[in-house]
């Protein structure tokens, strides 16, 4: 909804008609944001224990989960971030909610760019057809044409480096590290604005990882933006400039990544929040 | 659970909104008041994939026969073959004449492939949310293409039916050219509106399957229970003039009722389908696509915590 552009920032017009200014310089400006959703706690969700309960006049328990509470960050561009914290502390679902697939309950994500995800190993990718065939699916998924994709499916080919022939065999009889390598150069390679990396990284072997981190210092040297999720803490401080660290689904910290990753190590070691944390 | 994205190019927005609708920018989510989203982007993002519906519809069929030896022939074989079950069961166990034999054989079996066709749309749609969970998960677009794909995938295993059923009868009539089942006649041209109809018929059905399926797992299972007693209160294995007087209103309150009896007048009777079939095949799908859009657009934004 753009009502206007002013010098240095885009303004926008929201649903709700509130303003939106976005900074050029931003490639993610994520404002009060706020993610609850609700879970049913029965371990059977069928129709047949809906009538059972409704005979009964018994209500479906559901659980309300607060997955993000009240988070502001703003992300330049050609920055990358890294998110560490425990399970649980809301990452996942950030990720999900910067890349559109899960709403804000309240608040708002404003997101400037073309975003590539790999936010669950796997990506949706069928078995019984060939890594070419599964490429062409990923990207038409992710709103490329079919000729954009046709066009760069050697490319990605040639990046997951797999043995002679298999890009052309069913991924069923790819190991779980070649299946790992085409999912992540088919998100690398989809030259993205932004690129959300959940848990990721760990594909492959050491030459691959390496290749991958030299991908990603490619994509931030075009100013392009990555979000990274990781339990690899020292991937975190290798290859971020800052961090944020979430816990319960609040950011605890903010800063560089080497004193984020040590203030969740300590935290890790003594189980217990520092101090200042503890009101949180 | 709502959001609403909003889409801009990034520079000189404002003169560039309608140029970069299809490529959008600068994308803002966050929660909106009204239970469904903007319709028009959603709409419009919709059709700017829908080359993603029909390749993965194409690609999942490759999949699905890939290590069959028949192939693709068992989508022929298989209605046909229960046709032939359905015709011994109707014709030759209550001692029908053979000229009769070939009318009603023809009537089970277009009856069969149109309802075959709307079957599929329906059960491969409703799984296709809860199938698709991992692509759901990582990425985001309208998730209607999803039961879409599976639409394009019902009427790609449909298409092969049609000349299979012209054969039939075109045999039928040279062993007993005194049948009651017409040529070649320029009624045919309704065909391609009626199979229109049945899949948007069947895609609004399968949207709102779909969605059930997510909150209701056992949905697509009860699905297969309602399709045979549904296939059973179709005017395939009886014919729709059985029907009189009130006793009418079964055949237009069966949202395949109107379709099954135009498709028996144009294939069996050689005659255009009448006003009353037109309504109710225009109503049943009209009606369908709504609901089923409404129910399924509204909720789709739960699907990612659901799955």
């Amino acid at each position: 909804m753009v009502t206007s552009l002013s010098q240095g920032s885009a303004t926008l017009r929201s649903e709700s008609k509130a303003p939106i200014v976005m900074p050029d310089d931003l490639a993610i400006r994520i404002e009060d944001l706020s993610i609850k959703y609700k879970i049913n706690v029965d371990t059977k969700r069928t129709l047949k224990n809906a009538v059972m309960r409704a005979s009964k006049g018994e209500r479906v328990r559901m659980r309300t989960v607060e997955a993000v509470k009240h988070l502001t960050l703003d992300v330049p561009h050609g920055s990358v971030l890294g998110i560490v914290g425990a399970n649980g502390a809301g990452k996942s679902t950030l990720m999900r909610s910067i890349a559109g697939i899960l709403p804000p309950t309240e608040g708002r994500i404003i997101v400037n760019g073309k975003i590539s995800t790999l936010l669950a190993l796997g990506v949706g990718f069928n078995p019984a057809l060939s890594g070419r065939d599964n490429i062409i699916l990923g990207g038409l998924a992710s709103g490329l044409s079919r000729e954009e994709i046709e066009s760069k499916t050697d490319q990605i080919a040639e990046f997951a480096d797999l043995p002679d022939g298999f890009i052309d065999m069913p991924v069923r009889t790819y190991s779980s590290g070649m299946y790992g390598r085409v999912a992540f150069s088919v998100a690398v390679n989809m030259t993205p604005d932004i690129l959300l990396l959940d848990e990721a990284l760990s594909a492959g072997d050491a030459s691959f990882k390496e290749k991958s981190f030299t991908r990603m210092r490619e994509l931030c040297e075009e100013a392009r933006t990555i979000v990274i999720v990781s339990h690899a803490l020292a991937t975190i401080s290798e290859l971020c400039d800052t961090a944020i660290w979430m816990h319960k689904g609040n950011m605890l910290a903010k800063g560089k990544p080497e004193e984020i990753v040590d203030q969740y190590l300590k935290f890790l070691d003594v189980g217990t929040l520092p101090s200042n944390f503890e009101d949180m | 659970m709502t959001s609403a994205p909003q889409t801009s190019g990034s520079n000189n927005a404002g003169k560039s909104r309608d140029k970069n609708a299809f490529a959008p920018q600068i994308q803002v989510f966050e929660p909106h008041r009204a239970s469904l989203p903007p319709l028009i982007p959603y709409l419009r993002e919709f059709w700017r994939r829908r080359v993603f519906a029909s390749e993965l519809a194409k690609f999942t069929d490759k999949a699905e026969y890939l290590d069959s030896k028949l192939g693709k022939v068992w989508l022929v074989l298989n209605p046909l073959l229960l046709a032939m079950i359905y015709y011994l069961l109707v014709t030759v166990l209550k001692g029908g004449k053979h000229n009769n034999g070939i009318t009603t054989l023809a009537h089970i079996l277009i009856g069969l492939f149109t309802f075959y066709f709307a079957q599929t749309c329906i059960t491969s749609g409703a799984q296709s949310i809860t199938s698709g969970g991992r692509l759901i998960l990582n990425q985001a677009f309208p998730r209607a293409l999803l039961p879409y794909s599976s639409s394009i995938s019902a009427f790609q295993q449909f298409l092969p039916t049609i000349p299979v059923y012209i054969f039939v009868i075109i045999i039928g009539k040279l062993m007993y050219p005194a049948t009651q089942v017409p040529g070649i006649t320029w009624h045919f041209i309704w065909v391609p509106f009626i199979v229109a109809l049945v899949g948007i018929t069947g895609f609004g059905l399968a949207l709102a399957f779909a969605t059930m399926n997510v909150y209701f797992r056992d949905t697509n299972k009860l699905l297969q229970y309602f399709m045979r007693i549904w296939l059973y209160l179709s005017p395939i294995l009886w014919q729709p003039e059985m029907l009189h007087g009130w006793h009418r209103a079964v055949l237009y309150l069966n949202p395949l009722g109107p379709t099954l009896s135009a498709t028996s007048h144009i294939w069996i009777d050689g005659l255009a389908p009448n006003l009353a079939e037109w309504i109710g095949m225009l109503s049943w799908a009209l009606l369908s696509i709504v609901l089923g859009g409404y129910f399924f657009i509204s909720r789709e934004r739960d699907f990612a915590v659901r799955i």
